[in-house]
């Protein structure tokens, strides 16, 4: 049993060393401009260690992980990604959230290839976020 | 024998707590309980349609149930024997609290032994979460009306 526990969390401790941020964006029915932009957005906050944006149609989804030591922060970040997105796109309808569901789902939504299904999910998901109890 | 005395001889016969020990105890004994209650919520998140705000519910409402169950089985005595404030604490010795006093009243009949002292306990807990959550709520309300907050 002692023996295991070095080989199990060596990973853990190498994994939350790493400083990359991942961030990845859909290309479905959006130009590079604008997804370049977006992703530039997001690569600014330091805070966040990994995005998702789904694009379809109008609507954006961009579900953002914050580091854990700065969860306190998490709202504040969110708030502000979100009003800079507007500011730059008054066009598109955009939701910014910190919440794992969205982030789990949009991971799930990054290889969809049927816009419309992902369109129906996005919109799902935006309605879920509203939900407050 | 005065009083003064037999404190000395009370106290040097006692043998000392050790708080470290049992402070020790508590404090992996609470993470651990609240480390399932983290898993049940991303159990919520990725196969239910919860988010990580709504999951909270749902999670205390599991975790109190179990915590029922074990207290009904009585494994949970044993848990609050070792680990002390560390399986009170967490909202599972709410559920521990509401049905090892329904056991105890289960001797005086079913409506006025048990359905009078389930509450006997968690009442305490419901009565003062109840009335501070509408303080706060209140001071909340206050301070986003002069305009301090948001909501």
């Amino acid at each position: 049993m002692k023996k295991l526990v070095l080989p199990l969390f060596v990973p853990f401790f190498l994994i939350g060393c790493s400083n990359e941020q991942t961030i990845q964006v859909t290309d479905l029915a959006a130009d590079e401009e604008k997804r370049i932009e977006i992703e530039d957005a997001i690569r600014n906050k330091e805070e966040i260690y990994s995005a998702n944006a789904i694009f379809v149609n109008d609507e954006l989804l961009v579900s953002i992980q914050v580091d854990p030591w700065l969860g306190f922060k998490e709202q504040k970040v969110e708030k502000r990604l979100q009003k800079e997105i507007e500011e730059k796109y008054p066009d598109l309808n955009v939701l910014v959230s910190s919440d794992y569901k969205m982030y789990w789902e949009s991971q799930k939504l990054l290889d969809e290839e049927d816009e419309k299904k992902m369109a129906d999910e996005v919109k799902k998901l935006k309605d879920l976020a509203k939900e407050e109890t | 024998m005065d009083p003064q005395e037999y404190q000395q001889l009370e106290q040097q016969m006692t043998p000392p707590t050790p708080y470290l020990k049992n402070v020790l105890k508590a404090f992996f004994v609470g993470g651990i309980i609240c480390t399932i209650g983290q898993a049940i919520t991303y159990l919520y998140v990725i196969f239910f349609n919860f988010t990580e705000q709504t999951a909270g519910n749902a999670t205390v409402a599991t975790m109190v149930f179990i915590a029922m169950i074990l207290t009904g089985l009585g494994l949970y005595r044993k848990l609050g024997q070792f680990a002390g404030a560390g399986s009170a604490v967490p909202v599972t010795g709410f559920g521990n609290a509401v049905i090892s006093a329904a056991i105890e009243g289960r001797t005086e009949g079913f409506v006025l032994g048990v359905g009078s002292n389930m509450f006997k306990l968690a009442g305490s807990v419901i009565l003062f979460g109840v009335a501070s959550a509408f303080f706060v709520a209140l001071i909340k309300l206050i301070l986003v009306s002069v305009g301090v907050l948001e909501w």
